[in-house]
């Protein structure tokens, strides 16, 4: 797929303009601040509506504005369709997602156009809360799989409905809800058993390939087993919530039986990201035999530069890539085909050439 | 500024479900067009469905006779209840004409979230009857979602102890779909409930 151009209006920083791209390789540059992962956060957000950055849609809209629009033009199977999101802030909160104009579902929105990230601020994979990995876990699944995120809404719902009657202190009705929490707790941890496994598997395959010092991260998926809610009853009936299922499941990166945050140095931490990013990507193609979009923020000096070459160099021939840095010299591997670089200055692109 | 009468029927039509303030204003405007005869035999209409439809007592359904029409049809099969959320679910079924059993409307399902529990739907009526004798088989007709499936769980395990077969509405593929556009649910939903050919 090809993400031909895209516009955006109040989206953080940005100017209200188009932006048209290459079809192989974009490379972003500027000075700090200009808006270089504004536009790459633009083209996640136009996909996925959401951020890769931040969990906080609201910090996406530009100052004081009550709204946000990123629309783009993606070509793929052959044909052209016009993706746009809509966000409205404040008490309504709307959301617009349409194709061609026509309002859609969010699950068939979303799987329309399959974009990939790194950046350092999804080092929250390992630093971050354990919900950061369920959401890792679970964007993952519904890259390829596209009826996921409907079994994750619908174990939302009975999640929801089972803690408001542990609230509500009246069980008169709970074996009903035990029964369904189970039956829909089941797709959600059938699939994050199994995504876990290929991920880890391919991780391991990729990081061997090139030959990383770090070769013993584990990624282990611990599933909070819903099988036995009559054990817990009493526990569950004073909390008043549920206290098992998908919602508190673990997925665990260690490195000798220690948390790969505690253990990894920054540079390092970043290595893992990127190259569970890599994983992610290869587990899509496998499904799909399509290349999926990747967005690369702020190549630094911390990661290693000679393997990132490498890892680019076998991205499968017409992988689009956006990349940002704050030193061109970092992309130069990007640089030596086709591409267009991009200069950005304070919001908008000043100057765009194809190279060579 | 609207006239006061008009803006009154406007705001109560705007209270009805599925109308907008905008169609309200257009229905509103378009009932003033029509004659007063017209107009009256709506009103009449309106205020004839609230004196003369109530509940049936045996199966909820409205009904303007005691007991209803289903109720009361002696070639239905009295041993077999299909349980429906809510009364406008009963013509659905009665539409296919391959339904020959009688009904129970609950009243709603469902959803600790809005404060109803099992005590806010009729499902000890449906008990009552199942208990009276004759019953042989209740069909748990609620919706596909999650509380109508919740619903049917809490219906199934309450009639477990009693001498009646319970069965609940096959969930698959639509008829003339594809199975592409099928969401992982309904397509699980659909190989559980697969039957030989």
């Amino acid at each position: 797929m090809i993400l031909r151009s895209i516009a955006t209006q109040a989206f953080r920083n940005l100017a209200a303009e188009e932006v048209a791209f290459h079809e192989h390789v974009n490379i972003v540059v500027g000075r700090n601040g200009q808006g270089k992962t504004n536009l790459l956060e633009a083209i996640y957000f136009l996909a996925t509506t959401k951020s890769f950055r931040t969990s906080r849609v609201a910090s996406l809209f530009s100052f004081g504005s009550p709204s946000t629009f990123v629309s783009g033009q993606l070509h793929r199977f052959g044909v052209d369709k016009m993706l746009s999101v809509g966000l409205e802030t404040g008490e309504t909160k709307r959301r617009a997602l349409l194709i061609n104009g026509e309002r859609v579902p969010l699950a068939v929105y979303v799987n329309t156009m399959s974009v990939f990230a790194y950046s350092a601020a999804r080092l929250d994979i390992l630093r971050g809360a354990p919900e950061e990995r369920r959401r890792f876990l679970d964007r993952g699944i519904a890259s390829i799989d596209p009826g996921y995120l409907e079994a994750v809404s619908r174990y939302g719902r009975v999640l929801r409905q089972r803690n408001a009657l542990l609230a509500s202190g009246s069980a008169s009705s709970l074996a009903a809800w035990d029964a369904e929490l189970i039956a829909s707790a089941a797709p959600l941890q059938r699939g994050r058993a199994a995504y876990a496994e290929a991920l880890a598997s391919s991780f391991a395959a990729i990081v061997a390939e090139h030959g990383y010092h770090i070769q013993n991260v584990s990624i282990a998926y611990k599933p909070s087993a819903v099988d036995d809610l009559a054990r817990i009853r009493r526990d569950e009936l004073r909390a008043h919530m549920s206290l098992v299922g998908p919602q508190r499941d673990v997925l665990e990166f260690s490195v000798d039986g220690r948390p790969a945050a505690e253990v990894l140095s920054g540079g390092e931490q970043k290595m893992v990201v990127l190259f569970l990013k890599f994983a992610k990507l290869d587990l899509f193609r496998r499904r799909f035999d399509e290349p999926a979009v990747f967005l690369l923020d702020d190549v630094d000096a911390e990661l290693d530069l000679e393997i990132l070459e490498q890892l680019l160099v076998k991205l499968p021939s017409r992988t689009q890539v956006f990349a940002t840095s704050a030193k061109e010299r970092f992309l130069r591997t990007l640089e030596a085909g086709p591409h267009r670089r991009l200069v950005i200055e304070n919001g908008r692109v000043a100057a765009t050439n194809d190279l060579p | 500024m609207t006239a006061p009468p008009l803006a009154n029927l406007i705001n109560e039509l705007s209270k009805l479900p599925g109308v907008g303030g905008k169609s309200a204003s257009r229905i509103a405007y378009y009932i003033l067009k029509r004659t007063t005869g017209e107009a009256e035999s709506l009103a009449n209409a309106i205020a004839d469905v609230k004196a003369k439809i109530f509940r049936c007592s045996t199966c909820n359904n409205m009904t303007d006779v005691e007991p209803c029409a289903i109720c009361s049809d002696p070639r239905r099969d009295a041993g077999v209840i299909c349980v429906v959320e809510e009364a406008f679910n009963i013509p659905t079924i009665e539409q296919t004409r391959d339904f020959h059993g009688v009904f129970h409307v609950l009243l709603g399902a469902l959803s600790p979230l809005k404060g109803v529990g099992p005590q806010d739907i009729d499902v000890a009526g449906l008990l009552k009857r199942v208990q009276s004798g004759g019953v042989r088989e209740v069909i748990v007709a609620t919706n596909p979602n999650v509380e109508g499936e919740a619903t049917a769980l809490y219906i199934a395990q309450q009639l477990h102890s009693l001498e009646v077969k319970t069965t609940r509405l096959a969930f698959g593929l639509p008829v003339g779909g594809d199975l592409e556009y099928a969401d992982q649910v309904t397509m699980s939903k659909a190989l559980e409930g697969r039957r030989e050919i």
